[in-house]
């Protein structure tokens, strides 16, 4: 088997270890921009599908098919969000013999179109939120149903996913202008305006069970993942597992997990989300794909989802006995994201300097770009995932909060100041958190970085040693990667 | 963690007890760059990105709050309000053009 990777930044990182893993040989199907980048160092080789305008290069079906052919690869992984889901993409790979490493084109159609998706839901005995998914979309027709499921709100992009074009809508007065921009943004996002209507139940959790189909049909539940942090229905902070179930609940989520992937005949890594909320569950969507939050996964219960994904996609059959697979401990992942948490989260773009991913035990690091790469605003910020594993749910915030301090990024701001808030915040702490938490926290920026005197003084320092004409000399040619590292100075 | 600093670009980054910052000299103003600093008068692009939709005319009466224009940036809309009640002297941007971040995009008087 030969690999093509139709995607980018981290997960294409990702999925390079997994095939160098098996031994199997990878290509990094890329757009122009993306030639500093660590995924292009790291696979063996690199085709160039297309400029750096996602529409022109990886949303670009044909030039992805073009280029995985012209490699000679004869499977493609696509990663998460870009052509994940995208049941005509996945036919299409199979037409030109491509092995599609992810669900059928059946599978995802069903799963994807979220209204078929809620009736096939209903159909196999699990509970869904109250809503319209009628085709009427005028915004008449919207309205009136609106108010039939009550305010708040939330209106869904029909074939969405990744929390884009998602809007709360609080009102009927502002229901005319949020409608237009949810439909503007599904459009952009996933070509289609079609939306669909559900009951915005406040205060709920983000819980989601990771399932597995194996290439002889059985299919295994991973247990779940707690995203309730989430930012305009991004998500932060995840971690495995939920603090928020009971074993009953826990068992009654995961057979209906289950229940849904055995209903679409569920192949490879799958997930499917409910919004848990007074101990009760409701299914919300499934994404048929690897999730971002993966690792969480991993990291409590062992197991490798992206040398599973392809095994699964070689018709090799997994080695896997459900009950033997047992969480241990406690995994948490920050999601670092390229944005000045001062000034509300706007994206930071630039050319990164040092980047120190600081190793140890129970940590890991799934990132993208390092010192010299460029951030740039053609994609998503999300630059690395910070992944740690402790015995309990306590020790692990601790760990991570220790790693988030040793970590270091210049060149762009992240989010990482913003990350060491919540994970200090007694809510978060607590494990009562809910998809309210940001905004019901953090609506506002952080307030700007107070120094104490040592840190002005070393600084001040710094700079003045920096930008000597003495010292630019001494700094030499750029190509030495410590003529710019001073530590301790 | 020993306390390090990079220049990058033309900026003196710093990490020093688990903080990691931008250090402009103590003894000049800093640059002004971001939307959140800039004259409540203009509206500024806090970030580079797309256009979508502007939803004021010159000479518009506006109130605070009220979503002047619409932009698409890594793939999420944004909308900016204005940050006070006034009117619409001037739109220097249009549908479907992109912006670079601090590009002034409408102005108030």
């Amino acid at each position: 088997m030969k690999v093509a990777i139709a995607n980018r930044g981290e997960v294409a990182v990702r999925i390079i270890q997994a095939c160098r893993e098996l031994g199997i040989q990878s290509v990094l199907l890329h757009s122009e921009c993306d030639m500093r980048s660590r995924a292009y160092r790291m696979s063996d080789e690199q085709v160039c599908i297309g400029p750096a305008n996602v529409k022109d290069s990886y949303l670009n079906v044909e030039s992805v098919i073009r280029g995985a052919i012209a490699s000679g690869a004869n499977a493609i992984h696509p990663g998460f969000g870009f052509l994940s889901e995208n049941a005509e993409f996945a036919e299409l790979c199979l037409k030109n013999n491509l092995e599609f490493i992810g669900p059928s084109p059946h599978s995802i159609r069903a799963m994807g179109d979220k209204v078929s998706a809620r009736a096939l839901m209903q159909k196999a005995g699990v509970p869904v939120v109250p809503g319209y998914q009628g085709e009427d979309q005028k915004n008449e027709t919207l309205l009136n149903e609106a108010k039939k499921i009550s305010f708040p709100v939330i209106s869904k992009a029909a074939n969405g996913g990744g929390g884009r074009g998602i809007k709360i809508i609080r009102s009927e007065k502002e229901f005319a202008s949020m409608i237009e921009s949810a439909k503007r943004e599904a459009n952009a996002a996933f070509g289609s305006e079609r939306i669909f209507l559900e009951k915005y139940i406040e205060g709920a959790k983000h819980i989601e069970f990771q399932i597995f189909g194996d290439c002889t049909g059985r299919i295994f539940h991973l247990f779940e993942r707690e995203c309730s942090v989430q930012r305009r229905h991004q998500k932060i902070i995840e971690e495995a597992q939920s603090p928020s179930l009971n074993d009953e609940i826990r068992n009654q989520m995961s057979e209906a997990a289950v229940r849904a992937a055995t209903a679409v005949q569920y192949r490879g890594a799958g997930t499917v989300e409910f919004l848990f909320y007074d101990n009760k569950y409701y299914f919300m969507e499934m994404n048929t794909r690897l999730q971002v939050e993966h690792p969480v996964t991993e990291s409590i219960l062992n197991v490798d989802l992206v040398k599973a994904q392809i095994r699964t996609a070689q018709k090799k059959p997994l080695t896997w006995i459900q009950k033997n697979i047992i969480p241990r401990g406690h995994a948490i992942e920050c999601r670092i994201y390229a944005e000045n948490p001062y000034v509300g989260g706007a994206p930071s773009t630039g050319v990164l300097g040092t980047c120190i991913f600081p190793e140890g035990p129970g940590r890991r690091f799934d990132f993208g770009f390092e010192r010299g790469d460029e951030i740039t605003s053609y994609y998503d910020s999300m630059i690395a995932k910070v992944i740690v594993w402790d015995e309990n749910r306590d020790r692990c915030i601790e760990k991570m909060l220790r790693t988030l301090d040793e970590t270091v990024i210049f060149g762009v701001y992240t989010n990482i100041p913003f990350l060491k808030e919540i994970l200090n915040h007694f809510e978060f702490r607590s494990g009562q958190m809910t998809t309210q938490f940001i905004e019901k926290y953090f609506s506002e920026p952080l307030p700007a970085i107070e120094l104490t005197e040592e840190e002005k003084i070393f600084s001040e320092k710094m700079l003045q040693t920096m930008t000597s004409p003495s010292a630019i000399a001494e700094i030499g040619s750029a190509a030495s990667p410590w003529g710019h590292f001073w530590r301790n100075v | 963690m020993k306390p390090f600093a990079e220049m990058v670009g033309q900026r003196l980054w710093v990490h020093i007890n688990g903080k990691t910052f931008v250090y402009e000299t103590s003894g000049s103003k800093k640059r002004k760059t971001s939307a959140g600093e800039a004259d409540k008068r203009d509206i500024a692009a806090p970030m580079p990105g797309k256009i979508t939709d502007v939803l004021v005319k010159p000479d518009d009466r506006v109130s605070k709050g009220q979503v002047l224009v619409v932009m698409e940036a890594m793939k999420m809309e944004y909308t900016l309000k204005a940050e006070r009640d006034g009117i619409i002297a001037e739109i220097r941007c249009s549908v479907g053009g992109q912006v670079n971040a601090g590009d002034i995009l409408i102005c108030l008087r």
